[in-house]
């Protein structure tokens, strides 16, 4: 079946079947690799995207639920070609380990400050659990997004000037 | 091919991570160095690489899966070439015998062993580098050239006035031939290792442009997905053949040794054909095993065979029969899965003779055997390009995705990506095994006076010798691939290093106890098996330092004073267990309502100590803090250090509170995140990381942070509730 997307301001016109979740359009259709597979169930996060400015599972979106809405994903979060603040953070923090599950972490948060600058510990941790990271970079996650949010975080990384 | 028989069967020296084999593989390409005049390329090493234009690109051949190698060894490099880390370009390796982890004689990133194998080869072919460019200066100058300088890529003229760019240098430099040894700066003058630096893979990660395995793309690249027997050791006998080739986009379907693979131009079409797959199975040679079997054959095992002695320190046995107190306690360990994040997945290109593989593999010289297995080719044949890895954790040991892209690729001939779905990477994956202890002390007066633990379960090696004892005799036909790991499992120990997967952290016990016996009683209930973060020491970590908290309280000790009474003649252990105490403020009063627990242990040379301070809320364990500290000698970036403990201690704590995979008529019950469930942010206590400053060769930390904190929690419940947990994983 023929759909048009619109992906990080761009149209496609592409042929699938309308059932195909939008995560395998999105890497193999378009080749915008930057949004993982995890669980392929709604439960990890990693295939994060947002759909008219809400985080959406892209593992559990069928494509025809996602025609016409604006999609963005990692590869279109900053629109200048510089990065997102967050990802200024991640990169400041070192927060990827493996980093496979990062780019749909970013997602989750970028959506949580575009809806509450200046979100506090508790609703940046409510906001992020969903997404699971198996390396365990929780603590860089939510030093990272405080240190954009304007928050200080009281997560002290060992060895760095006090 | 003249070999002698030593060459062979060189044994390693170091037994770190339990993995052993350690071969010599003839028959790989070497990396060729030198000056190439047509690109301007200059290799003075197998590891560097300089150009005309000033590019620096260093060739890593330990595997990114997280535990930071990228930035790490480049970091040792670019140390000792006197430039930035950021100023190189880092490239992973293709496979040869250059790359060999030295102590295992396999290219094969495990044991975390990488910044401890590397330290000194890395430095060097830096530091000599260097110093060729610096000669060939120095000769263009007429200068000494212990006079000159290097700088940000630069040789400087001891007038500080000229200078030359390693790029103009490299054509000079591969002519100048160095006498002695190459000096290493001495650590005063270090300005990268130690020092907080962030990763260099960092921004790659951040902007979804880091390519792993399942990211590879190929032109006219087809979709391929393998459905597996339900139990292990099932094979497919037949199945709808017709009804499956005739759904959309199918392009083959066919029964394979490793299940039937459905290829299909898409991968969601590949999906949904196997959605409609009837396979039916031959399971006269699969495991039938339910869970409660598994501890019932393990029991049974325990006492038919009383093991094998694999330490013995005074007379044990005639200690414990006349103990003034007796304690004796039994542990019980799940199976557990690795979960990384990305998918067991690769992609293979059989074309003009030869399979090309890209696939994210902690063992790539393996995964050529791999490919190799189920074909007319050799492992000669074979190419591995090694991505960036979603997550290892011993998993990527193990090469059987590669094998299956391999197989389907030799029939298909064109590019093909192989990927697993959740479901299929919990139920078929290599499990770290299910573990039996039987632990007995004897306490005299409060005095630890007999120790013996006896380890029952099976060993590593059992299974991957499958995998690696081709690999010594690459020349051998296919036929023989069997014989080989049966003869490889024959002469471990005497030709061949032992396998300590299953006792090691138990042989090593610390304690200053005079009569000490560890066995291990080997038996394996068929179950497959591979290295999981921490391997042996995962579940030794747990039996042994529950059975020290365990007889502290018997002994009405403080388990801290109790431990360190014992570690009179053990300063490196002493200092990390006073540490985390302190720290942790073990003397000072608990929050209401919470206990805190205590655990040491030394694993992969590295000595970690953690508090745990826990409670039990609303019928749930609720871990609040976790302080840990960590001795791994000389510490090349602090960051990553910290950050391979708190990922170790979310790791052990995951397994602690929720792993487990149990098996009923043979099948793995567990599929996805919802049954074998992953920590989440709202559960992560606050972790605090103390890095003792230490100039001792440095040692690995990508698992050592994983053991204590599995007995460290269930030592505090025990402190909160006075309930002891003997089985994993824990309950509230
Ligand atoms: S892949 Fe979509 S939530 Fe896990
Ligand atoms: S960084 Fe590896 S899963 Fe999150």
């Amino acid at each position: 079946m023929a759909f048009t997307l619109t992906v990080n301001g761009r149209q496609h016109s592409l042929d699938v079947e309308p059932d195909t979740p939008l995560l395998w359009v999105l890497r193999d259709e378009l080749g915008l690799k930057g949004t993982k597979f995890g669980c392929g169930a709604g439960l990890c996060g990693a295939c994060t995207v947002h759909l008219n400015g809400q985080p959406a599972r892209s593992c559990s979106t069928p494509v025809e639920m996602a025609e016409g809405a604006e999609i963005t994903t990692i590869e279109g979060l900053s629109a200048d070609g510089e990065l997102h603040p967050l990802q200024k953070a991640w990169v400041e923090q070192g927060v990827p380990q493996c980093g496979y599950c990062q780019s749909g972490q970013i997602m989750t948060a970028a959506h949580l400050l575009a809806n509450n600058p200046s979100p506090d510990r508790e609703q940046i941790v409510t906001a992020m659990t969903g997404n699971l990271c198996r390396c365990g970079t929780y603590p860089r996650i939510v030093a990272a997004v405080e240190s954009v949010a304007g928050g200080v975080g009281q997560y002290q990384p060992a060895g760095e000037d006090a | 091919m003249a070999m002698n028989r030593r060459d062979f069967l060189k044994v390693s020296t170091s037994a770190s991570g339990g993995l052993l084999l350690a071969l010599n593989l003839p028959g790989c390409a070497s990396v060729q160095t030198g000056y190439e005049p047509e690109t301007g390329e200059w290799k003075p090493n197998a590891w560097l690489e300089l150009t005309r234009d000033n590019d620096i690109i260093f060739t890593l051949d330990r595997v990114e899966m997280g535990q930071g190698t990228y930035t790490g060894l480049t970091t040792l490099i670019a140390e000792e070439l006197d430039v930035a880390p950021e100023a190189i370009r880092v490239e992973f390796a293709p496979v040869a015998p250059e790359y060999r982890n030295p102590l295992f004689g396999l290219q094969l990133t495990g044991g975390s062993t990488s910044v401890a194998s590397s330290w000194q080869p890395l430095r060097e072919a830096g530091a000599s580098a260097r110093l060729m460019l610096v000669m060939a200066a120095a000769r263009v100058w007429r200068v000494e050239p212990g006079q000159c300088k290097t700088e940000g890529g630069y040789v400087r003229h001891p007038n500080g006035l000229d200078s030359m760019p390693y790029g103009k240098l490299v054509e000079l430099a591969d002519k100048e031939v160095i006498r002695g040894d190459v000096p290493l700066k001495p650590r005063s003058q270090w300005k990268y290792i130690g020092r907080q630096a962030g990763r260099l893979d960092a921004e790659a990660k951040s902007t979804g442009q880091a390519m792993y395995g399942i990211d590879v793309e190929l032109p006219d690249m087809v979709y391929a997905v393998m459905t597996r027997s339900p139990r292990y050791g099932g094979l497919a006998v037949s199945f709808n053949r017709d009804q499956v080739r005739a759904m959309p986009g199918v392009l083959d379907a066919f029964i394979t040794e490793r299940g039937v693979a459905v290829v299909a131009d898409r991968y969601w079409r590949a999906r949904k054909a196997q959605e409609a797959l009837a396979v039916e199975w031959d399971f006269s040679e699969a495991v039938g095993l339910s869970n409660p079997d598994v501890f019932k054959h393990y029991r049974q095992a325990a006492g038919d065979d009383p093991g094998e002695d694999e330490r013995v320190d005074g007379d044990p046995e005639a200690v414990l029969e006349k103990a003034g107190t007796l304690v004796e306690a039994e542990y019980e360990q799940p199976y557990l899965a690795h979960a990384t994040m990305e998918p067991m997945n690769a992609t293979a290109w059989y074309r003009d003779g030869g399979m090309e593989v890209w696939a994210p593999t902690q063992a790539p010289d393996l995964g050529r055997i791999a490919a190799a297995r189920h074909t007319d080719l050799s492992p000669d044949d074979v190419t591995i390009h090694t991505t960036f890895l979603g997550g290892g954790f011993g998993r990527r040991l193990t090469q059987d995705y590669i094998e299956e892209a391999a197989l389907v690729a030799y029939r298909v001939k064109v590019p093909v990506k192989l990927i697993w779905s959740r479901e299929e990477d919990t139920r078929h994956g290599f499990f770290r095994p299910a573990m039996l202890h039987r632990m007995a002390a004897s306490l005299e007066d409060g005095q630890l006076t007999g120790w013996d633990h006896q380890i029952v379960g099976p060993q590593i090696l059992d299974w991957y010798v499958r995998n690696a004892a081709p690999a010594q005799y690459p020349w051998a036909p296919k036929l023989l691939y069997g014989t080989l790991g049966r003869v490889g499992l024959m002469v471990e120990g005497i030709a061949t290093p032992k396998d300590i997967s299953a006792i090691e952290g138990a042989i090593g016990y610390p304690y200053a106890v005079p009569n000490v016996r560890v066995r291990h009683t080997h038996t394996d209930p068929g179950v497959p098996i591979t290295w999981w973060r921490s391997v042996g020491y995962s579940h030794n970590g747990f039996a042994v330092e529950t059975f020290m908290d365990e007889l502290a309280s018997q002994a009405n000790e403080d388990p801290v004073s109790f431990r360190l009474k014992l570690l009179e003649s053990e300063p490196r252990h002493r200092r990390v267990l006073e540490r985390a105490a302190e720290l942790a403020g073990w003397n000072q009063p608990v929050p209401e309502g919470r206990a805190r627990g205590v655990a040491l242990f030394k694993s992969f040379g590295t000595y970690v100590a953690q508090v745990v301070e826990a409670s039990i809320e609303q019928g749930g364990i609720r871990v609040h803090k976790v302080t840990c500290s960590v001795d791994c000698g000389q510490v090349v970036n602090p960051r990553i250090v910290e950050d391979q403990m708190t990922g170790g201690i979310v790791f052990g704590l995951t397994a602690a509170l929720n792993g487990e995979i149990t098996l009923d008529g043979g099948e793995v019950q567990q599929s996805n995140f919802h049954d074998y469930r992953l920590l989440h942010m709202h559960q992560v206590p606050e972790m605090v990381v103390d890095i003792v400053d230490s100039e001792e060769p440095p040692t690995g930390v990508g698992e050592p942070g994983v053991p204590p904190v599995i007995p460290a929690l269930g030592n505090a419940l025990f402190a909160l509730t006075g309930k002891r947990q003997r089985r994993l994983p824990l309950k509230a």
